[in-house]
């Protein structure tokens, strides 16, 4: 069976039907490469949209597996602003070990949150944006309200190949590792039957309420582990403006790479190629000469349509939406 | 004789459960300890003029609130709230020179079309009703900021200021009309076919299908009411205050969906109502008023706020009552 469907994806138009986000991808390329054609396709800007889209992939790889359950976890941003703010804090105690501080917190709070979600129902959605608030007021607490510089992490962005940030180089293992997980492990094929049907695959015996939480738990881990190189990459002070876009572009990737809000479909894999279109025309529209409000808007439009062509799915009639 | 006794003290036991910690009480149980609280902490805060300054702070968000209420109550959610309430007092103060007061009903109206559209995206499209709102609201942000520019603007038509600053019985009008719209929201809710069939569908929407609700049409409506009244709350508020940036962000949702969870009105839906969402306005803006006297900052208070939320929702959801529904 895997040998049949390995063939047929091999053909072009499958590949194209499976994921219909590449003819948007490239159609952009070819697109912002005519309208501007000196600045697209140079390698300031080249690298540019791959610095954006390590951001954006980076943060969207824990929440990803959450979305395959479709349930939804908005508190990644949270996990790096308040991580970076532990790390202010530790670093002068125990040095460059204190960068373990993030997995650790993003996997502790996974767990309380997915605790939380699973043994108390909260819907996942408002309890994560509580949280996320929370971790917010943490940050801003601690830091005093202060952009806190953290020195002694610049190793983490020293250029090694010219012209390839090094945080790409870092993220490869950290996407490699969510893929194999998702698509090699027994976790991933539960998650894809839970996602797809809860009550199926509770009938099926799988511990739901056991799964949910390892989903959470390995959102944080790996929204901490990303926040490692995140942290660097984006300053290396302790983040304490808090702005929505920063929570709705990520999800935006994963909508766009085919992860849709009601879950059992897509994966890690396919937010590279969400995160990717995304940078894109994120860069396009930051080339263009319109302003930062505008830009603003045509995100959320993106939002809304992306979801919207995401929940058409013919599988989903019938499926009550809340 | 010992049955007997073992049978009176269940009793006991099970009176206190049903009486104090069931979850329609608990806001009042939660009222009566924050006044307790913060009248101890702070002698003053009963006062008239500590009353005078809640009343102002409580009132647009009450009108707002009772709109998330009818969302929350069907079993969705509105995150777009507070954006539609930027939106609607930005209105107000840009083009109250070129219409005078008919700029409240073309306000309005154009709050209610943005509910519409929410409305449509979550009945007809099938899209979640978190992530709709969501993307509605980083759109109508985006049209706030590129119509204000980014500038204070500052409202000096005396006629619509005196809407909510004129002082009746000793007290501004704007609670007046916020009493007056609470009121009607809960007539709306508790004895007219339009609220029972906001209940059913939150209750079990499926069963409310079939037993011949128009789903999709009430869905829509209920969208709309909460634009209307999240509308209608940016024109209070712009009469209020004649001014002055609207806090911005999804930040400032947490209160106002911390006000409607400890109202009592379950996030699972089909329970509470726009009558409960009262006593949780006035608990999360009696804390709100409470801590801001005390010198506590904006971010203590977004941190208390947050672990207010989730306890109150959690404390407000019968757990029995629903094992087997799944919780997304």
């Amino acid at each position: 069976m895997s040998m049949v469907n390995r063939k047929k994806s091999l053909t072009i138009l499958s590949v194209v039907k499976n994921y219909p986000v590449i003819i948007i991808f490239f159609g952009l390329i070819i697109l912002f490469s005519i309208l501007y054609h000196q600045r697209f396709l140079s390698p300031a800007n080249l690298t540019a949209t791959l610095r954006q889209f390590i951001t954006l992939m980076l943060f969207s790889v824990g929440p990803t597996f959450v979305m395959l359950l479709g349930s939804m976890d908005q508190s990644f941003i949270g996990i790096w602003m308040l991580g970076s703010a532990f790390l202010w804090l530790l670093t002068p105690i125990i040095g460059p070990v204190a960068l373990l501080v993030f997995p650790l917190f993003g996997l502790v709070s996974g767990l309380c949150i997915g605790a939380i979600h699973v043994k108390l129902r909260i819907p996942s959605f408002i309890l994560t944006l509580s949280v996320l608030i929370i971790y917010w007021g943490l940050t801003a607490i601690i830091s005093k309200g202060n952009p806190r510089n953290v020195p002694g992490y610049s190793f983490l962005t020293d250029d090694i190949i010219p012209f390839v940030p090094t945080p790409l180089l870092y993220s490869i293992p950290i996407i490699l590792l969510s893929v194999f997980i998702v698509k090699r492990t027994k976790l991933g094929t539960y998650f894809y039957a839970i996602g797809s049907n809860e009550e199926g695959a509770r009938l099926a015996g799988i511990n739901v309420e056991k799964y949910k939480i390892v989903a959470f738990a390995l959102s944080g881990l790996f929204s901490g582990i990303g926040s490692i190189v995140l942290f660097q990459h984006l300053g290396g002070t302790v983040p304490v403006s808090f702005s929505m876009n920063n929570v709705v572009r990520p999800l935006i990737a994963i909508i766009l790479g085919g992860t849709p809000l009601s879950g059992g479909r897509g994966g890690p894999q396919r937010t590279i190629l969400g995160a990717l279109t995304f940078s894109v025309i994120y860069r396009g529209l930051y080339l263009s000469t319109l302003g930062a409000e505008v830009i603003d808007l045509i995100v959320g439009l993106i939002l809304i349509i992306s979801i919207v062509i995401s929940s058409k799915g013919g599988e989903l009639r019938g499926v009550e939406v809340a | 004789m010992s049955l007997s006794n073992n049978n009176e003290k269940m009793s006991i036991g099970r009176f206190i459960s049903e009486t104090v910690a069931s979850p329609t009480r608990i806001p009042f149980v939660v009222v009566i300890a924050v006044i307790l609280i913060f009248q101890l902490m702070n002698p003053t805060f009963l006062s008239y003029q500590g009353l005078v300054t809640l009343v102002y702070s409580m009132s647009y968000f009450l009108i707002a609130a009772c709109g998330l209420t009818f969302v929350v109550m069907m079993g969705s959610f509105d995150f777009s709230s507070i954006s539609v309430m930027k939106f609607s007092a930005l209105l107000c103060v840009l083009y109250i020179d070129d219409f005078g007061l008919w700029i409240i009903p073309i306000t309005l109206l154009c709050c209610a079309i943005i509910g519409f559209v929410s409305g449509f995206l979550v009945a007809k499209l099938g899209v979640p009703s978190f992530m709709a709102t969501l993307g509605i609201s980083i759109v109508v942000d985006g049209i706030s900021l590129l119509m204000s520019k980014g500038f204070l603007h500052l409202m000096e038509h005396e006629g619509f200021r005196s809407i909510s600053t004129t002082f009746i019985a000793g007290i501004p009008s704007v609670f007046h009309w916020s009493i007056a719209i609470w009121v009607l929201c809960a007539v709306l809710a508790a004895t007219t076919p339009f609220g029972r069939r906001t209940y059913a569908i939150g209750g079990n929407a499926r069963a409310a299908v079939l037993s011949g609700i128009n789903l999709d049409s009430q869905r829509i409506q209920v969208f709309m009411l909460s634009g209307l009244l999240a509308g209608a709350a940016g024109v209070f508020y712009m009469s209020q205050l004649g001014g002055g940036s609207v806090e911005i962000g999804g930040q400032m949702m947490i209160p106002l969906f911390a006000s409607v969870v400890a109202g009592g009105t379950s996030l699972r839906g089909g329970t509470g109502g726009p009558q409960n969402t009262l006593l949780g306005v006035i608990i999360i803006t009696w804390i709100q008023s409470g801590l801001r006297m005390m010198g506590t900052g904006m971010e203590t208070q977004m941190v208390i706020l947050g672990l207010i939320a989730i306890g109150m929702s959690i404390a407000t959801t019968d757990r029995n009552k629903f094992r087997r529904v799944i919780v997304k």
